[in-house]
């Protein structure tokens, strides 16, 4: 009885150790340059490219939107934390660019983020303050962006609280830039 | 055969008028003339098609001089979709009676004597063109490749000039550094042609007709600010001109952009007139409304009405871009109310195409003034000491044209995607002050967020902008996206319909659209606007992001 007491108590104390861990634990397949595959994907509107560079250190993830319109280019970083909830200032979100709805310049959106599915499914949550022709107010937004089998594809799906459709973008690993 | 076609003409001439008299013609009817029409493919290539129709081209300016004789007709795919309709206006409306001419050589025959000589360009140095069209209406010459000496030289013409090698291995700033000093003094100095564009293996210069006719000077230098040598004799010119000059044509595609070319030409009180491909204008200029034509808008609401506006969202559609590059000859047109933007100063070089418009607008059709004033201008930039001016010349061609509406457009901040499309609280005012007498204003291409309301007139700016290439069920969701976060009720939802859109569809998104949503002509909405203030009132903000920070 002792033996096996001493095993349990092994075994929960391995269970302790070994949760957290996966909340920290990062899938490096997710982590390098993904290039929007627009023929797959939702229509981007004004945007013309859009790569995803995604880098991993410990629980801290930078998601990391490099964007282009023809020859205007914009990069800008939402840095999440899968450990705990964390604040983001003028958090990114891929605008649908012909709407009237602008980052509240200097804000802070709560975000949320965790790995799913044995780290091959990152789940991002994201309240921004939009501002609109009527003022401000929240919008929730949804992602999760899935590694696809074999890791040579991304496939991230957007819910927004006030649209009626998902965004579903596909993304293809870029090898060789950074 | 000269002496065959100059009978042929006085033959067409005289059966003309004896055609008016014969049907009795109204008093509305102007009198009866003759004139010619071409028929241009749609290739402009450098290497093909260009150079004779840049031979046509000057021709026309200079057979239009002393009266409307040249015509062109564009195939249906040209960005100008108006010249066939308005071809048929002509003869309808004017009595014009055309007579096709079939090619370049019967052009030579009938107009050649219109001409004192040719230039030659070099299409190896791209601005020799636009030198040799300065020439073209200064000396009275055809612009033609060394290839075309032959055939021009056929009906007399004499060499003017000639431009090969005299620029070579020149920049664009020491080119036209070159020309300004041989030919500026001469030109006229109320108006000038940015004949840019296209570039390289294609060039589009379908204004030049009017610059020829004009006699200005030609040129496509950039207005970005790292071009330096051009950009200062860009100034140069700019400050050369009359106060409240016209700036026709485009800029160059390959140089800079829209944004910088109009903030530019802003800053000189200056209004710029597109695209470099607008045919035919050394002919419409001389025409003017049919006699007894007087032009009436399809007004939904008085000046003074008061509308009040329900526990619903109210949208309207415009389109600016300036009809007769869109959707007006698109299907669907009347189905849905919709505002068009008319380029003000048609009313003193295109009346017959405005009288065209008018003609052909269903009762959904409204028409408002644009963009920004007397002709296409960012306001933000726009000189105090010269601002009241120029609106007091948009007021009087926004009378004659019974428009109630102003739009308002200033991307000197934006590229489309990044920076602000705002205004200034001060050209706020400004609008306010020099309009007292108009419905509102609306502000914006893309998307912007200047909005006020003081006494009875809103100033809305567009909250959407449908790009032609959406699809359509995601245009509906950015609506309804829209609807939901601007969740008070009324919501004044404003939407910029791109100029290749078509009405179809549109219809078919508004059946798609979540709630209770009317879709309202853009007099009404903006009464509506006025009668609850669910918007908030903002300015472009100095933090607001620029794209481009100016000069």
């Amino acid at each position: 009885m002792g033996s096996a007491m001493k095993f349990i108590s092994w075994k929960a104390l391995g269970l302790l150790l070994v949760l957290p861990l996966a909340a920290w634990a990062a899938n490096p397949a997710l982590a390098g340059r993904w290039r929007l595959d627009p023929k797959r994907s939702t229509a981007l509107d004004g945007w013309t490219a859009w790569d995803l560079v995604v880098s991993l250190e410990g629980t801290s993830v930078d998601l990391r939107h490099d964007m282009q319109w023809r020859a205007t280019k914009l990069t800008s970083t939402n840095t999440l934390d899968t450990a705990k909830p964390t604040t983001v200032q003028n958090f990114f979100r891929v605008e649908q660019r012909h709407m009237a709805l602008y980052q509240v310049r200097g804000a802070l959106t709560p975000v949320r983020a965790e790995w799913l599915d044995g780290e091959r499914t990152l789940r991002v949550e994201a309240t921004p303050q939009i501002e609109g022709s009527q003022g401000t107010g929240p919008m929730r937004i949804y992602q999760e962006l899935r590694l696809i089998d074999g890791d040579q594809e991304l496939l991230l799906i957007e819910l927004h609280s006030t649209r009626g459709k998902p965004f579903v973008y596909r993304f293809t690993k870029v090898i060789g830039e950074k | 055969m000269r002496p065959i076609i100059i009978a042929l003409v006085c033959v067409t001439f005289i059966s003309a008028g004896l055609r008016a008299a014969g049907t009795g013609a109204t008093t509305t009817m102007p009198a009866a003339r003759a004139a010619w029409v071409m028929n241009f493919d749609g290739d402009w290539l450098v290497a093909k098609g260009l150079p004779e129709k840049i031979m046509l081209l000057s021709l026309q300016g200079l057979a239009n001089r002393a009266a409307p004789q040249l015509y062109v007709v564009h195939p249906k795919e040209f960005q100008w979709e108006i010249t066939g309709p308005l071809f048929e206006f002509y003869q309808r409306k004017h009595g014009v009676a055309f007579t096709e001419v079939k090619s370049a050589v019967a052009a030579l025959t009938l107009f050649g004597r219109y001409a004192k000589g040719y230039v030659i360009w070099e299409p190896a140095v791209p601005a020799t063109m636009n030198v040799a069209f300065t020439i073209a209406g200064l000396e009275d010459a055809l612009v033609v490749t060394s290839e075309q000496v032959a055939q021009v030289e056929k009906f007399g013409l004499k060499r003017i000039d000639d431009l090969r090698g005299r620029y070579t291995g020149q920049t664009d700033a020491q080119i036209y550094r070159d020309a300004y000093a041989r030919y500026w003094s001469r030109c006229a100095h109320d108006a000038i042609m940015l004949m840019g564009g296209q570039f390289g293996a294609v060039r589009m210069p379908a204004m030049a007709d009017w610059g020829v006719r004009q006699k200005m000077f030609f040129h496509d230098l950039s207005a970005n600010p790292n071009h330096p040598e051009e950009l200062a004799l860009e100034k140069k010119l700019f400050s050369e001109l009359a106060p409240g000059s016209t700036v026709f044509g485009w800029h160059s595609y390959a140089k800079d952009t829209e944004e910088q070319h109009t903030t530019l030409l802003s800053g000189y009180g200056l209004r710029m007139e597109g695209l470099h491909n607008l045919p035919n204008l050394s002919f419409n200029c001389q025409f003017t409304f049919t006699p007894g034509f007087k032009f009436t808008n399809n007004h939904q609401v008085a000046l003074d009405a008061k509308l009040t506006a329900q526990q619903k969202v109210y949208i309207s559609f415009v389109q600016s871009d300036s009809i007769g590059i869109g959707v007006w000859t698109k299907p669907g047109r009347g189905k849905l109310p919709f505002g068009w933007q008319v380029t003000v100063n048609w009313t003193k070089f295109s009346p017959a195409a405005l009288e065209y418009f008018h003609e052909s607008a269903t009762k959904n059709d409204y028409f408002i003034g644009g963009l920004s004033g007397p002709g296409y201008m960012y306001p933000n930039h726009i000189p105090a000491d010269k601002f009241e001016v120029l609106m007091a010349d948009a007021r009087q061609l926004m009378a004659t044209l019974d428009e109630h509406i102003m739009e308002i457009m200033d991307n000197s901040a934006a590229d489309g995607n990044v920076g602000n499309a705002d205004l200034t609280k001060e050209t706020v005012d400004r609008y306010y002050k020099a309009f007292p007498d108009v419905i509102g204003f609306i502000n914006g291409y893309g998307p912007a967020r200047t909005r006020d309301l003081r006494d009875t007139r809103a100033m809305i700016s567009y909250d959407y902008y449908i790009d032609p290439r959406r699809p359509r069920e995601e245009v509906a969701a950015d609506l309804n996206e829209l609807i939901a976060l601007n969740a008070k009720r009324p919501y004044f939802l404003l939407v910029h319909v791109r100029e290749s859109n078509d009405v179809n569809t549109l219809v078919e998104i508004t059946k798609q659209l979540d709630g209770p949503v009317e879709i309202v002509p853009i007099d009404a909405f903006l009464k509506l606007a006025a009668s609850n203030k669910t918007y908030t009132t903002r300015y472009q903000d100095p933090a607001d992001p620029k794209h481009f920070k100016g000069f």
